[in-house]
Parts: structure tokens; C-alpha cells; sequence
């Protein structure tokens, strides 16, 4: 009998340090998984941000007297790398991530700008190296919309499992108390969209 | 409906796994035939007393059965091992023999780095490793193609007329649509199908060479004996099982790639989350005067694997591996009304029945177009009186414009 009830007890435990054990090991794989996704936007961020100042240098020799936006685009520029390398030393944390998302945001907006000058310069616009360096910009800005596309997908995975039944009693006692944090861009860019003017 | 491509997608692998199921009912419904044709030549005895022939007939032999089933599986799974290293070659082999050259990745192009950077914006999409991609000078259709057995060997074909007729968007979209044929294994799988279907085939090439040697043995003896007319039975039977095993296992082969076709579609729009780009991609196959034609001798084998339908004829047929591009572009773009503006019934015959398509790249069409104007007499009574076929033939005209020409002309 004091057998029966001891073994009984005993599979329990077993069954309950296995839930644990998968509980903790699958936290830490989609909080790795995020943190691989966001190492993917980072690349190609860092890659945009090397593109700028090569844009800049190829524009100021059409457009000198355009000065202030160009000045503008590249402290946007400068701005938009210290939080990236802020949000890339902690990509979980909320805080780092909306100021990555708010420098990302102005630069998108100095670029918009940038770009709607542009259109009256056609010298510029066919310059071999404009377009190269145009298409490159294009590819890039798709690769950190579709980078984000999936750091989004494998944060909302990992909120999402944190947040669901075994997971959301321990989660917290294994060091995963906060949620991670979606990345978006688009909400400034939106507000300060280029004004273009048909003088 | 552009929130519902998970919907789509798990339609379309419900379905496909339907479909597998009855392939594999197929090959057990062959196998039963096969028992079937065997009880019936064995069924056959001399009666001890009257001297007559007499069929009995006994419907349950395990051991016969058992017999014949594994004579099948055999038959069936040598077939398949056999076609699969055919087929398992690797991407690349496949792309060289469809005439595609490789890009280097360092290329300074303008058009073949735009093929790379989209290539490695929908990996990064996907989540898979970006593959090498293959151009495929000659062919002035749009079409694209993913080839190999794993994610590892895969390789991505495009042809010039893709990346010149179709703007980024649409371009991304079909690449997209690749991606998630290598992403969801639908090489691997058609592979296995292609090699079932070969075993099945066997099976019927078999009989045929049973039928000709008894034939060829026959002519020498004056008088059959029945050991000659049971190898021609045999023969026969398994001619005809064979051949009508491969009709359907073909059928079905063909709706499982149409099926992923639909899934392939649906993943394109879940990468790009703009359905709208592969939408416009598939209605200018449709308004294209090459459409998406392959000219490679090559094309027939790898026709499946192509992003549209790569091969004339078959069009609407069961047989088709690629769904009617209306469907397509219908569940991609609900407010789409297919009304004169692309495809539509006629233009998809005037495809099929038109030449070869653009001489080189949109440069002369006029001579390949079907030219709807009769060269007799009655070019005077045309004057003035436009039919259908003109203003196909008229919008064919613009669009084989290069678009410098069109541009200058606004």
C-alpha cells in the first residue's frame, strides 16, 4: 500500500520536472529565436547605414545648395545607429526598441525628403551610380521589412507561449517576466510623409 | 481574402494529402487487380473426369495474394528507387539542362543584381538560405522555376522575359511563389510521385515484353500451347493494368501539383504580404503574347515545376500541372473581374493557338503575332470595322513596344 502510494507520488514528480524541464528549454528557444531574427534586421540596418553616407557623398554634387536636408538625413543617420546599437545590446527590451523605432522613423522621413529633391535633379536620377545605389537602397529596405516581418512572427511566438497555460506560472521564476516587444517603423514616417509640390 | 492565405494554405494541404491518400489507394487498387488476373489464370483446370476445362475461381488466397502483393511493392519500388536517382541529381543539374547559366554573386549587372537582391529579400522572408539562381537567356516567356530534392541543393530559374516584362513587385512575388516550393518540399515530393508512377509504368512495360517474346515464340510452334496463351494473357493483363494504373496515378499526380501550385501561391502572398504583386504577375502571363512558354526541348520533363503553365496544350485538361491562371489570379484578387483587361477565355486560345511568341525580347512582333488580318482582297472591306482579333492583336502590338518607345510617346 505506502508503496503504491510512494511510487504514485514519485511519477508525479517525474511528470512535473519533465513539463518543467520543456517548459524552460522551449523559453529558451524562441527567446534565442527572436534574438536570431533581430540579428537579421541588425545586419541589414548596419548595411542601410553604410549606404547613406555613399547616397549623401553621390547627391552633393548635384544638389550642393540642398544642404539641410542632406545634413538632416545624415544626423537622422547617426541618430538612427546609437539605437541600433543600444536596442541590439538588449533586443527584449521595450524601451531600446521604441527608440530604435523612433530614430528609424525620422531617418525614413529625411530619406522621403531626400528622395522627393531628387525628382528635380533628371542629371542625378540617371547617373549610373544613382541608380545602383537606389535599387541596393530599395533591397535593403525590403530586407529589414521582411527581417522585422519575421522578428516580429518569432516574438509573437515567444509572447504568446509565455503568456499561455504551463508556461505563464513559471515563466516568471525562469527569467522570462517581460514580454518582448514588436518592432514597428512605420508610425512617424507615416505622420511626416514628404510633402512633394507641383510648383 | 488577402487575410485569409493560412486559410488558403491549409486548403490546399488538405487536399493535398487527399490526393496522396488516393495515390496510394491507386497502387493498392493495382495490386488487387493484379491478384485478380492471377486467380483467374490459375483458376483454370482440367477436370479429372469429364476431361473438359473448367474455371474455378477461388477469391481468397492469402497466399497468392501475399505473393502478388510483394511482387508489386518489388515491381513498383524498383521502378521508383530507379527514376529517383534519376531525378535526385541536384538543382543545378536540372537548371543547366532547362539552358540556365548561373549569376555570380558579385555581379555588377544592373538586372541580374536586382534578380539577386529579390532572391535574397524573400530568403530572408521564408527563412530559408538564399539559393543560387540561374538565368535563362533564350526563353522570352515569363516563367520561373525551383529545382532540386532538398533546401540544401535547391536552385532558382528565372527567364529574361520574367525579369524584363514584370515590374520588382510582381517579380518578388514570383520568386516568392518559388521559395515556397522549396520551402514546403514540393520537389521532393513531385519526385516520389514521378517515381511511383515510373514503378507503375513498369509494370505495364513488363506485360508489353511478356506479349511480344510469347508472340515471337508462338509464330516458330505451329499449334499454341497453353503455356503460350497464358503468357499472352498475362502479357495482356498486365499491359492494360499497367497503362490504366498510369492514366489515373498521372491524373492524380497532376491535381497534387496543381494543389501546390495554390499553396505555392497563397505562401507567396504570406512572404511578401502584397497579393497584389504576384496577382499583376500572373495577369501579364496572361496578356503576354509569349505567355509563359518554355522553348527548351527540356521543358516537358521539368514542366511542374514551373511557376506557370511551361507547355502548350493541355491548357484547361486534367492533365494540367499548373491550375487555369484565372483561378489563380481569382483567389489572389477577389475584385479581379478577368473582363477583356488580361486573360479571359479568348486571349488564353489566341495563346495557345499564337506563334512562337517575340522574336527577341519584344523586339519585332509583328511578323510572329497571329496576324488577324486576311492578305487577300478583303482588306477593304476590313477598313473601318475593328473585330475582336483586331484589338487583341493591336494591344499585342503596344505591349511588344520596348517601353522607351511607349514612354516617348506620352
Amino acid at each position: 500500500m505506502l508503496i503504491g502510494v510512494v511510487g504514485i507520488v514519485l511519477v508525479f514528480i517525474v511528470v512535473f520536472v519533465a513539463v518543467l524541464v520543456g517548459v524552460f528549454n522551449k523559453l529558451v528557444a524562441l527567446k534565442n529565436r527572436y534574438g536570431n531574427a533581430f540579428a537579421q534586421i541588425e545586419v541589414q540596418l548596419k548595411r542601410r547605414y553604410d549606404l547613406i553616407p555613399n547616397l549623401v557623398e553621390t547627391v552633393k554634387g548635384y544638389m550642393s545648395h540642398e544642404r539641410e536636408t542632406l545634413d538632416a538625413v545624415i544626423q537622422a543617420r547617426n541618430t538612427a545607429v546609437s539605437g541600433l546599437q543600444a536596442a541590439a545590446r538588449n533586443p527584449g527590451d521595450p524601451a531600446a526598441i521604441q527608440g530604435l523605432a523612433g530614430a528609424e522613423g525620422a531617418l525614413g522621413g529625411a530619406m522621403g525628403r531626400l528622395f522627393a529633391l531628387a525628382e528635380s535633379y533628371p542629371d542625378l536620377k540617371a547617373s549610373q551610380n544613382m541608380q545602383q545605389l537606389t535599387e541596393e537602397l530599395t533591397s535593403t529596405e525590403n530586407k529589414v521589412s521582411f527581417a522585422r516581418q519575421a522578428f516580429n512572427d518569432a516574438v509573437t511566438a515567444y509572447n504568446t507561449y509565455k503568456q499561455s497555460f504551463p508556461a505563464v506560472i513559471v515563466a516568471g521564476m525562469f527569467g522570462h517576466g517581460q514580454d518582448a516587444s514588436l518592432l514597428e517603423f512605420d508610425s512617424e514616417a507615416i505622420a511626416e510623409a514628404p510633402k512633394v509640390s507641383f510648383g | 481574402m488577402s487575410s485569409s492565405f493560412f486559410e488558403n494554405q491549409d486548403a490546399a494541404r488538405r487536399n493535398t494529402s487527399r490526393l496522396v491518400v488516393l495515390f496510394a489507394l491507386a497502387v493498392v487498387a493495382i495490386d488487387a487487380m493484379l491478384y485478380a488476373l492471377a486467380v483467374v489464370l490459375t483458376g483454370g483446370q482440367v477436370d479429372r473426369v469429364t476431361g473438359q476445362a473448367e474455371l474455378i475461381l477461388d477469391w481468397w488466397q492469402p497466399e497468392l495474394l501475399l505473393q502478388i502483393s510483394l511482387l508489386t511493392l518489388a515491381v513498383v519500388a524498383l521502378g521508383s528507387l530507379y527514376k529517383i536517382s534519376q531525378l535526385r541529381a541536384g538543382g543545378h543539374v536540372v537548371a543547366e539542362a532547362l539552358g540556365g547559366t548561373p549569376i555570380p554573386t558579385d555581379t555588377r549587372d544592373r538586372e541580374e543584381r536586382k534578380i539577386l537582391n529579390v532572391v535574397e529579400e524573400m530568403a530572408i522572408a521564408a527563412g530559408l538560405p538564399a539559393p543560387p539562381v540561374y538565368v535563362m537567356e533564350q526563353e522570352p516567356g515569363i516563367n520561373a522555376f525551383a529545382a532540386g530534392f532538398s533546401p540544401s541543393d535547391a536552385v532558382i530559374g528565372v527567364t529574361r522575359g520574367c525579369v524584363r516584362q514584370l515590374s520588382r513587385d510582381e517579380f518578388q512575388g514570383v520568386i516568392a511563389h518559388e521559395f515556397s516550393h522549396i520551402l514546403n518540399g514540393d520537389m521532393r515530393l513531385n519526385i516520389r510521385l514521378m517515381g511511383v508512377l515510373h514503378g507503375i509504368l513498369l509494370i505495364g512495360i513488363i506485360g508489353y515484353f511478356l506479349l511480344r517474346s510469347s508472340m515471337y515464340a508462338s509464330i516458330g510452334r505451329r499449334n499454341r500451347d497453353n503455356s503460350g496463351m497464358a503468357m499472352l494473357a498475362i502479357g495482356f493483363g498486365l499491359m492494360a493494368i499497367g497503362s490504366v494504373g498510369t492514366f489515373f496515378g498521372t491524373l492524380i499526380k497532376a491535381s497534387v501539383s496543381r494543389q501546390r501550385e495554390f499553396l505555392a501561391d497563397a505562401s507567396a502572398v504570406q512572404f511578401t504580404r502584397n497579393p497584389l504583386g504576384i496577382a499583376g504577375a500572373l495577369k501579364k502571363i496572361g496578356g503576354y503574347q509569349s505567355g509563359s512558354l518554355m522553348q527548351s526541348p527540356n521543358a516537358p520533363e521539368s514542366s511542374h515545376l514551373f511557376f506557370s503553365q511551361g507547355l502548350r496544350g493541355g491548357m484547361q485538361s486534367l492533365f494540367a500541372t499548373h491550375p487555369p491562371l484565372d483561378e489563380r489570379i481569382a483567389r489572389l484578387d477577389p475584385s479581379w473581374q478577368g473582363a477583356g483587361d488580361t486573360v479571359g477565355q479568348g486571349a488564353s486560345e489566341t495563346l495557345a493557338a499564337g506563334a512562337a511568341g517575340f522574336a527577341q525580347q519584344g523586339a519585332a512582333p509583328a511578323e510572329e503575332a497571329a496576324f488577324p488580318f486576311s492578305p487577300d482582297g478583303n482588306a477593304v472591306h476590313q477598313i473601318g470595322r475593328p473585330t475582336l482579333a483586331h484589338l487583341d492583336y493591336a494591344r499585342k502590338l503596344v505591349e511588344g513596344l520596348p517601353p522607351e518607345v511607349v514612354g516617348a510617346i506620352r
